[in-house]
């Protein structure tokens, strides 16, 4: 079983926990100041400096629809990369918790409305103790297949 | 032998060869008799014949092996060089091409044997040694006919074809009063080192006099390529029977035996003759004392000079230029520093911040220019294509080419030549009328077309013109109606330019329909799209009746600018300083309103002012300034004036992408990292104007 177990990082937004498989994460900063890009997608806040390359950030909050942010001390970016060729982007969120393990069994398949963004963007619901984590499908938050938008 | 580590060796290499048979090719079309030409066609084919030998291509070594007899005999001046020759060449060439473009997919040469190729060349080859019998009987026979010897079997020199260049010696020696002497030299058959042996045998030849012409060759002697005799030619003041002696000395020798060579009567006054005129253009000034002395085999063999380059591998060179643009950031992150904090009071520090700013700059312009390649290496394929051309099209039509030395990024070279191709075969085909038709206008009737390539400032600008029937405004503009591209409003009131430019549009784009209108226009939107990606631009100029012009306007570099830093509400952006033509204070009193749009009278002409705060949605300012800061920039002919807040000044930037995970406004061009760690947008006023 134990090749099926892994990790994951729990992040919050609001009050919901959403997950983020570790193999996609390449580091979680600080906030820091964000260049705006003009007529972007409206969740892309901007770009950053990470350590010489420009990354893109995007509002996870916004991306779902919820209120925009309201970063405080706890706000971080998390850095991913959908596949390790792909060029690095960030996502905002409020909270960085922890890190857990879950087995495949964990992690149930709902069935959301088509039309609802988060069933282009959730790979699934993690079961923790008590708490649901909805698990993100990085790739598919960041590439945006056309197919998805309709 | 494992020949993979060889492979991009040989790719390259046989990149070169091909492209010099080429261009070769084309001379010798237009100069049938020109020696030089000749020669190095024949080297070129008889190198890359070795190389796919050794590769173990054996179909390529084939097909070039038999164009290789072709160019012998033609330099051997047995054949003569026809229009049906040069075709069938031209095809082997493709062939060629095609079987390395295999290699370069999958290290495989593919399957196709080119049979037909090979008979043609085969056939030409025959029919041209047929139609001159006498010459080549008088060739392939042994031009020595002087001596009389008992043992001429034996003598197997005498069987030896003797080459153009090598009577010239032979008859050059007789005025110097030396004797040519051939040899064949018999080796033992129980010898092991037979190579050293002939070694050994030249050697001491050579100390009697000059070895003009070994059989077999000296490099297939070195390589053992032969049986247990060889023959040697020499100009030396001995006898025949001293020489034989000589060699006759080393060891494991079984027998050598020598005569007088001489040439036939006619071929002593032939080549009497060209000697003269040679020595009265050595006389004249060439200086070439080297060739009396040597008068060997090598002379016609201009060696090329050794080049002093290195191959580097392009991603090495990617890397370094990386290492340079951090380097840029780090020293623009000093000057930030230097201009804020204390340390600028130190004694010196800012003189050695300007130093250490002058280093960078130099070290990237080297390293630029390290990048930096001819454009030779895409357009010097265009000759040959226009040739093909002009056979297909039944046009005549001439390519003249200038510039090609102008050099450009590696990048932009490798992506520049599909757009430059379908610019010249618009030209050829739609640009210039038919031979008939020219002449019925008064033309020349052979048509023109012109690429030129120059720099001018930071860009490097690239010229396709013809002098055919230009572009028929009247046209496009009702073909635009038609397809609705515009509306009959507009068109009255669009300028030729702005029709004209209709023509890069992607509605304008299939062939049929364009040829149909204006004979222009194939892919016209592909050529512009890939223009544009490369960071430059593309306009079209013509004059009906007398001909057209696309104009291609490419950066130098692309990932170093330098830039205009400006203040757009509390945002800084870069202005790339290449298309800024001035900085203006205008009052805002003088700022009018013409059909809806915003427009400053700037020294005479009006030009439109475009507020770039409210096309970023920048935060605006509480009250509007008095004065307008202008920055006015220039795309092609067109001027317009970009209202910013601040002029913050010039700086070196580094160009960085956004990614393509943001969708961002064409004005965004990319970003830049300024001294400080902050993110700057780079604007692209061209998409603006």
């Amino acid at each position: 079983m134990a090749e099926d177990v892994k990790q994951f990082i729990v992040l919050r937004l609001d009050q919901e926990l959403f997950g983020i498989d570790i193999k996609f994460i390449e580091s979680i900063i600080v906030m820091q100041s964000i260049t705006r890009v003009p007529k972007s997608q409206p969740y892309y806040k901007g770009v950053i400096n990470l350590r010489g390359d420009i990354v893109p950030v995007m509002s996870l909050r916004e991306k779902l629809g919820l209120e925009s942010d309201d970063y405080g001390h706890s706000t971080r970016i998390i850095i991913v990369r959908p596949d390790e060729q792909a060029a690095p982007a960030g996502i905002i969120v409020d909270e960085v918790k922890e890190v857990i393990e879950l087995e495949d069994s964990d992690i149930d398949q709902l069935a959301y409305d088509k039309t609802d963004v988060k069933s282009n963007i959730s790979f699934g619901i993690g079961k923790y103790k008590n708490e649901l984590i909805n698990i993100l499908d990085i790739p598919n938050l960041l590439l945006e297949k056309e197919t998805n938008k309709k | 032998m494992d020949v993979s580590q060889y492979l991009e060796i040989f790719i390259e290499e046989s990149k070169e060869h091909l492209q010099s048979l080429n261009d070769q090719l084309l001379i010798l079309e237009r100069e049938p008799e020109n020696e030089d030409t000749i020669n190095e066609i024949f080297r070129a084919a008889h190198s890359l014949k070795g190389m796919a030998g050794t590769m173990g291509y054996k179909r390529m070594q084939r097909l070039t092996h038999d164009m290789e007899n072709v160019f012998s005999e033609v330099r051997n001046g047995k054949m003569k060089v026809s229009s049906e020759l040069v075709d069938v060449l031209f095809k082997g060439l493709d062939a060629l091409e095609e079987y390395l473009a295999n290699i370069q997919a999958d290290a495989n040469e593919g399957t196709n044997d080119n049979e037909d190729i090979i008979n043609s060349l085969n056939n030409i080859l025959n029919k041209g040694l047929g139609k001159a019998p006498v010459e080549s009987s008088a060739d392939q026979k042994p031009t020595v006919l002087s001596a009389t010897s008992i043992d001429t079997d034996k003598m197997k020199f005498k069987h030896i074809k003797i080459e153009d260049h090598e009577k010239k010696a032979i008859v050059k020696a007789g005025t110097l009063g030396m004797n040519v002497i051939g040899l064949t030299i018999y080796i033992h058959e129980y010898c092991v080192l037979k190579a050293a042996r002939a070694y050994m045998v030249n050697r001491n030849l050579e100390e009697h006099g000059e070895i003009i012409k070994l059989f077999p060759t000296a490099q297939d002697i070195e390589d053992e390529k032969f049986d247990f005799h060889y023959s040697v030619f020499m100009v030396s003041k001995e006898t025949p029977e001293k020489l034989a002696e000589v060699a006759e000395s080393i060891s494991e020798i079984k027998e050598v035996v020598a005569d007088y060579i001489s040439l036939s009567n006619e071929d002593v006054t032939n080549y009497t003759n060209v000697l003269k005129r040679e020595e009265t253009a050595l006389a004249s000034g060439a200086a070439r004392t080297s060739e009396t002395k040597n008068g060997s085999v090598q002379k016609k063999a201009n060696k090329p000079v050794t080049n002093r380059s290195v191959r580097v591998d392009i991603e090495k060179l990617d890397v370094l230029m990386n290492l340079v643009s951090e380097l840029i950031i780090a020293k623009n992150g000093l000057v930030s520093i230097s201009s804020t904090s204390q340390v600028a009071l130190e004694h010196g520090f800012s003189e050695q911040i300007e130093y250490l700013e002058r280093v960078t700059t130099n070290l990237h312009e080297s390293v630029m220019r390290v990048r930096m390649v001819p454009i030779e290496s895409v357009v010097n394929r265009f000759p040959r294509m226009i040739r093909d051309l002009s056979k297909k099209l039944n046009k005549e039509m001439e390519l003249y080419m200038s510039g090609e030395e102008t050099e450009l990024d590696r990048t932009v070279i490798d992506e520049i030549g599909d757009p430059l191709m379908h610019l010249l075969r618009n030209a050829a085909d739609h640009g210039l009328e038919s031979n008939e038709e020219r002449q019925r206008l008064g033309k020349n009737s052979v048509g023109s077309i012109f690429l030129e390539a120059y720099q001018e400032g930071n860009n490097v600008v690239i010229e396709v013109r013809d002098d055919g029937s230009g572009i028929n405004v009247d046209k496009i503009k009702k073909k635009a109606l038609e397809r609705g591209t515009i509306t009959e409003d507009q068109a009255a009131r669009m300028s030729d330019k702005e029709i004209i430019d209709l023509l890069f549009q992607p509605s304008f784009s299939t062939a049929e329909q364009v040829t149909d209108v204006s004979g222009r226009g194939v892919g016209l939107d592909v050529v512009k799209t890939k223009i544009e990606t490369l960071g430059g631009e593309i306009e079209a100029r013509s004059v009906l009746g007398e001909g057209s012009t696309f104009i291609i306007r490419l950066p130098l570099t692309l990932a170093i600018i330098q830039a205009l830093m400006v203040m757009i509400g509390r945002e800084k952006f870069a202005l790339p300083l290449g298309s800024i033509q001035t900085v203006e204070n205008i009052p805002n009193t003088d700022v009018r309103m013409i059909q809806g749009k915003e427009v400053i009278n700037l020294r005479g002409s009006v030009i439109p002012i475009i507020r770039l705060g409210e096309v970023l949605d920048c935060v605006k300012a509480e009250n509007e300034p008095e004065e307008f800061v202008i920055v006015v920039v220039k795309k092609g002919e067109r001027l317009a004036g970009l209202v910013v807040d601040e002029l913050i000044g010039q700086q070196e930037i580094v160009i960085k992408s956004i990614g393509k995970y943001i969708k961002a406004h064409k004005i965004v061009s990319g970003s830049t990292i300024l001294g400080n760690g902050e993110v700057s947008l780079i604007l692209d006023v061209n998409s603006l104007i």
